[in-house]
């Protein structure tokens, strides 16, 4: 478990991954090792870039290669993997799914035998750490799109990953949900992989991946990155 | 069952609460409203399968059995199954397996509309009124003390409101069936 | 969502779910062998005596109630063109007392008590390899969870229909409707999955 917040190592090593379905190719074979503590993957649509994240925490498999996390193989340790790494998705109301949000945060602890006291206690822990206790005893229909990915963070955080990927967490959030949840992702202790299409929430992240047509055509920090996509992309 | 299949199922019954709030369908020509409750069962069959329609009317089921008023009408709770009418409710749940069963056979992407039409039909009136009626008749008789050929004769009454559910069904399942096909094909 | 759960602390409240359930299964057994009118009348008044002590007022209770008594009532009219009168007063007598006491259990008992008892009966069916039973608290959640955000999406659809000025009738937003939704199955399913909530 997370407990001190210290910036844990984060190791992520592909090697000579890619995923194919049939003759299109999402991700041609790519090896490289992911350690920074705050990564940004970016590209335009069916770019790669999603299946590249989602390779990570094994929700993607590759056909070709292997990816480890910690040293431990997305297709043969799937379980400890999810454990390794948590997923922020970009729709906010598809990831409470318990009508409570502390229910929902609790939910993910139940399989660990741990007994009531010791959830609830894990619950308003992770609640805390975002000044959020309020939060959980609320129902999930009635929360903004900033607040309900501030839950499902505390829910996917309560767990104790290393790593957090984020797929486009604030693409279909407003402007004023937009601001709460950049400054919630920028406390972060954990190792942060994001993707997104908001090049300001990335704008000072220490390396960023830039994807086109399944490959990375630049990996550099975010100002240099950046530069480059903007030429692709006009 | 996986992850999705259960998502399916249970989204299904959500919609079929949803329904059961709102009101009464009427359905252009004809003056009668229909709740949506047992049209939300004949299209748990024909639009998921057999499989995912019974776990969706299961779960339907244990919600009212823990004491949620998710019947049309706001109607919940053990006391439900403590009625006469019982065997229908539970009955739900073989009805839209037979349902599913049915339209996963008789049903194909390549026929036509009408053909589709006729296939969900069928398996809509078979799973939704031969089967759940079967389950009900059996245990009206039971309860009330009547015969099962009087039990029949008593239930006759709401077959021709059934028959016209299985035909909005079949449209619907048509309809989501070229949208969003989720049936699974066997032969 | 609201509940037919009674708030109170009454003795019924305070037995065990179970004990409950089991001690209404053994009635329903008792009501169904028995066939003296005078001891269903019995049963009758005290289940409405127990019934109306856990907390509702009467006129709520009748509320609730309305709807399967009704069909009590018609069922044993219906059974009056072929049987003695004595034969409906006892399905009267009978399914009324189960009802009252199956409404009592129901009100005396809490939504929760209700799904951890469900969850217990589904563990034995674990091995069949189907489900786990921790399904049974995930399922019933998300229905609950999911019904007002597709209360909503109806709302949405029919307004657009009226926008573009057309009649919103159930022929053109129950296809929309059941299609938005189930698209979603997609990534609710993955988010779980990615929690590692069901591990198999």
């Amino acid at each position: 478990m997370n407990a001190d917040h210290r910036v844990p190592d984060l190791n992520i090593r592909f090697e000579n991954a890619g995923v194919s379905y049939g003759a299109r190719v999402a991700l041609h074979p790519l090896s490289l090792t992911l350690g920074e503590r705050r990564v940004a993957v970016i590209g335009l649509n069916g770019s790669g870039k999603t299946t590249f994240a989602r390779m990570i925490n094994g929700l993607a498999q590759p056909t070709t290669g292997r990816v480890l996390v910690d040293g431990l193989d997305t297709a043969a340790d799937a379980k400890a993997v999810l454990g390794r790494v948590g997923f922020i998705f970009q729709s906010p109301q598809n990831q409470i799914i318990l009508p409570v949000v502390r229910d929902d945060i609790g939910f993910g602890l139940k399989s660990r035998g741990l007994n009531k006291a010791a959830i609830e206690a894990a619950v308003d822990g992770v609640l805390d750490r975002f000044g959020v206790r309020d939060l959980g005893s609320r129902r999930a229909h009635e929360l903004s799109g900033g607040e309900l990915q501030i839950a499902a963070l505390c829910s996917v955080l309560v767990t104790g990953p290393n790593v957090l990927i984020l797929d486009e967490p604030t693409n279909q959030l407003d402007l004023r949900n937009r601001a709460l949840v950049e400054r919630t992702i920028a406390g972060l202790s954990e190792s942060v992989i994001v993707i997104s299409h908001d090049l300001e929430l990335i704008s000072d992240f220490e390396r960023v991946l830039v994807f086109d047509r399944g490959r990375i055509v630049a990996d550099a920090p975010a100002a240099e990155a950046i530069a480059r996509y903007r030429e692709i992309a006009a | 069952m996986n992850t999705r299949d259960l998502v399916l199922s249970a989204l299904f019954t959500a919609i079929i609460v949803a329904l059961g709030l709102l009101p009464p369908i009427s359905i252009g020509i004809i003056p009668v409203p229909i709740t949506a409750q047992s049209l939300g069962v004949m299209l748990a069959g024909v639009i998921l399968g057999a499989r995912r329609g019974a776990v969706a009317t299961l779960i339907l089921i244990v919600l009212v059995a823990i004491g949620l008023p998710v019947l049309s009408g706001g109607r919940g709770g053990l006391a439900v199954f403590a009625g006469p009418t019982a065997g229908y409710l539970v009955g739900y749940v073989f009805a839209a397996y037979t349902t599913g069963f049915l339209a996963e056979r008789l049903v194909r992407p390549e026929q036509s509309g009408l053909v589709q039409g006729v296939g969900f039909f069928l398996a809509a009136a078979i799973g939704g009124i031969v089967v759940d009626y079967a389950f009900g008749i059996v245990y009206l008789a039971f309860a009330a003390g009547i015969s099962l050929q009087q039990a029949f004769v008593g239930s006759l009454t709401f077959v021709p409101g059934d028959v016209l559910k299985a035909i909005v069904a079949a449209l619907a399942g048509r309809a989501v069936m070229a949208g969003y096909p989720l049936l699974p094909q066997r032969s | 969502m609201r509940t037919l759960h009674v708030e109170g602390n009454t003795w019924a409240h305070r037995l065990p779910a179970r004990g409950k359930l089991l001690g209404l299964a053994a009635f329903s057994v008792a009501l169904f062998l028995t066939h003296d009118i005078l001891l269903l009348g019995l049963a009758v008044a005290v289940a409405g005596a127990v019934h109306l002590g856990v907390g509702l007022s009467p006129a709520e209770a009748f509320r609730r109630l309305r709807p399967v008594f009704v069909t009590i009532v018609m069922v044993a009219l219906f059974s009056l063109l072929f049987n003695p009168l004595r034969e409906a007063a006892v399905t009267v007598l009978r399914l009324t007392a189960l009802v009252l006491f199956a409404a009592t259990v129901t009100a005396t008992t809490a939504v929760a008590a209700f799904i951890d008892e469900t969850t217990a009966l589904a563990r034995p069916f674990e091995r069949l390899g189907l489900f786990q039973a921790a399904d049974v608290g995930l399922a019933i959640g998300l229905v609950i969870r999911f019904v007002p955000e597709i209360l909503d999406r109806h709302r949405a659809i029919q307004e657009a229909h009226a926008a573009r000025g057309l009649k919103a009738r159930w022929t053109t937003t129950l296809v929309p409707l059941i299609i938005l939704t189930l698209r979603d199955a997609d990534t609710v399913a993955a988010a779980i999955d990615a929690r590692g909530i069901r591990r198999h």
